[in-house]
């Protein structure tokens, strides 16, 4: 396929997306046939040079992923437009994961440039692993937290170089037979981030994952596994962003975070996927005694979302906290959402969900509050605010709670509305237009979200939330 | 007072496999690991899936649903989702025939 072959995906939606460009593929060293057979699993397990075990990971998870029906719930409409004929499960871009960004090959390099990658690590963080396609391009770690022994590296690496780690716990939050998505992310894995952070040792500034999905049709189907041992904290961040295809690709991740006794583990992601991107996305956390789980959770692009970070609360004082916030523009629909499960006692949690809909958007609020019985002095406090901006657009909540234990505390409360005519107008009667007036509105709407991201992620947030309110109005 | 109805002929459950039976109304499983027998309720504590379609892996089977696992001689919950443990029965063999004890 040559560069430049960008057809719009429709009206309106190639405005201003400016992660929309493509790359030429005539370098690649591998990219699977359409579809998904026995072979093509086999193919990619004997390419990575894996194990017995995780072959045998992936043939089963294979056959688990056949006979799971579609969900039955959600947006069904969308999901049948999904053909899982019609896409490459696996896409080699490079040969391996460089450590050093001169050996990135320049095409690459050059996108990540342009995304700004290799400029936020020299600014801010911890360590960078860049995936691209389906395998991870770049990857740095500072060399202290190397020396304490924090281990960040691509899945396929850790594989290799810490298999006992691996094998102990990869699958053993998410079962593969989780759900239809996780059975597949499972047999076609390829990327994703591992990260283990030994006892008491504290990463101060944020890990980050970058993926990116450069192939028209293509799956980009990452594992994620955290680990934060005892009284250990670290904060990782990921971002995600695809060019402008006038046909769908696939993203199906699968997220699993082990937060042990006394740790804490937040993890960001900020999603803006091009328009015709499904991303169906297991995420899921168990915390332990004391521990902490924060899910920061931002979703802007994809066509379709449905994604509900989970948190297991599975030690005694063990807290979790979700923040969403989602946007939905023209042809999208977000159905995001948070689920926590009280299991242990003088646990809490705090559910924060907002999301704004608009241009016919639609968002959903999916939630699940459970409290097991025994979990005495649990504590969870949910909120969900939706802002509707127009006729055309909708929004609709679902949140379950189911509390078995007595004496636990539940609080509940949302809300749905429209953008405030008095709101307006006063802004507009201070002299800023109607479409700043929006836009800082719907900023200010959000910023119990922005306020928790890094200072470069907040200005990127603000930026792209007043580019999808402009031309909204007038 | 000793059940006078067996709930299954030891025959009919090989080693590594698995049957679902009714028992006063409730649906149990029992299960034949490496020859000894156990009994556990056909319910997946996480979402009430039928476990008699699941894989029997040694001591744990599986629920097909969501891929929870459980170790059928104790009836401990051994991955999430699922949390708590499924009911036991404890069983008494005779001959060729399997009761609840």
């Amino acid at each position: 396929m040559k560069a430049g072959t960008v057809a719009p995906a429709g009206p309106d939606l190639d405005q201003d997306y400016r992660h929309g460009f493509h790359d030429s593929e005539d370098a690649y060293r591998f990219k699977s046939a359409k579809g998904l057979n026995r072979e093509i699993v086999e193919r990619i397990s004997s390419m990575k040079n894996e194990p017995e075990w995780m072959l045998n990971f992936r043939l089963k998870a294979y056959e688990t992923f056949r006979s799971k029906p579609m969900p039955e719930w959600g947006d069904k409409a969308l999901l049948e437009e999904i053909n899982f004929d019609d896409i490459h499960y696996f896409v080699k871009a490079g040969d391996r994961a460089e450590i050093s960004w001169d050996d990135v090959p320049a095409d690459i390099k050059k996108t990540f440039d342009r995304l700004g990658i290799p400029e936020a690590e020299r600014k801010f963080l911890s360590g960078v692993s860049a995936q691209y396609e389906s395998e991870v391009v770049y990857h740095s770690v500072r060399e202290d937290l190397a020396k304490d022994g924090v281990i960040f590296c691509d899945m396929d690496t850790a594989l290799r170089e810490h298999p006992e780690i691996v094998e102990k716990y990869l699958a053993t939050v998410i079962p593969v037979a989780d759900n239809k998505f996780a059975a597949l992310n499972s047999s076609v894995w390829s990327g994703g981030s591992f990260v283990y952070v030994p006892p008491g040792v504290e990463v101060k500034s944020p890990l980050q994952a970058y993926f990116r999905i450069n192939t028209e049709n293509m799956g980009q189907f990452e594992r994620t596994l955290i680990i934060a041992d005892k009284g250990s904290k670290v904060h990782y961040i990921e971002g995600c962003t695809a060019p402008q295809f006038s046909t769908a690709s696939l993203h199906s991740a699968v997220v699993e975070l082990i937060a042990m006794e006394g740790s804490s583990i937040r993890y960001t992601t900020i999603q803006n996927w091009y328009r015709n991107i499904f991303n169906l996305v297991t995420k899921r956390a168990v915390a332990h005694k004391n521990a902490t789980v924060e899910w920061v959770d931002g979703n802007i692009g994809s066509r379709l979302t449905m994604k509900y970070p989970a948190i297991y609360l599975m030690g005694e004082g063990a807290r979790g906290e979700i923040l969403s916030m989602a946007f939905a523009g023209e042809g999208q629909h977000q159905d995001a959402g948070a689920k926590v499960i009280h299991a242990a006692p003088h646990t809490t949690s705090v559910v924060t969900n907002k999301s704004v809909s608009a241009h016919g958007g639609k968002t959903t609020y999916r939630g699940l509050v459970e409290i097991f019985p025994g979990a005495v002095g649990a504590k969870t406090r949910v909120k969900c605010d939706a802002l509707i901006m127009d006729e055309r657009s909708s929004s609709d909540t679902k949140p379950t709670m189911k509390i078995d234990e007595q004496k636990a505390t539940v609080e509940h409360e949302a809300s749905v509305s429209k953008i405030g005519e008095e709101q307006l107008f006063y802004a507009m009667s201070r002299g800023l237009s109607e479409a700043d007036a929006t836009a800082m509105i719907v900023n200010g709407f959000f910023d119990f979200f922005v306020k928790e991201l890094p200072m470069e992620y907040a200005v990127e947030l603000n930026r792209l939330v007043k580019m999808e309110m402009e031309g909204s109005v007038g | 007072m000793p059940e006078s109805t067996p709930l299954a002929r030891a025959s009919d459950v090989p080693s590594g496999t698995t049957r679902r039976v009714e028992h006063d109304g409730e649906a149990l499983l029992v299960c034949n690991v490496g020859g000894a027998f156990y009994a556990i309720e056909d319910q997946c504590t996480h979402d009430g899936g039928e476990l008699d379609q699941g894989e029997l892996d040694g001591c744990r089977i599986m629920c097909p649903r969501h891929g929870a696992y459980f170790d059928v001689t104790t009836g401990a919950a051994l991955t999430l989702p699922a949390i708590m443990p499924v009911r036991t029965y404890p069983l008494r063999i005779e001959g060729d025939e399997i009761f609840l004890a």
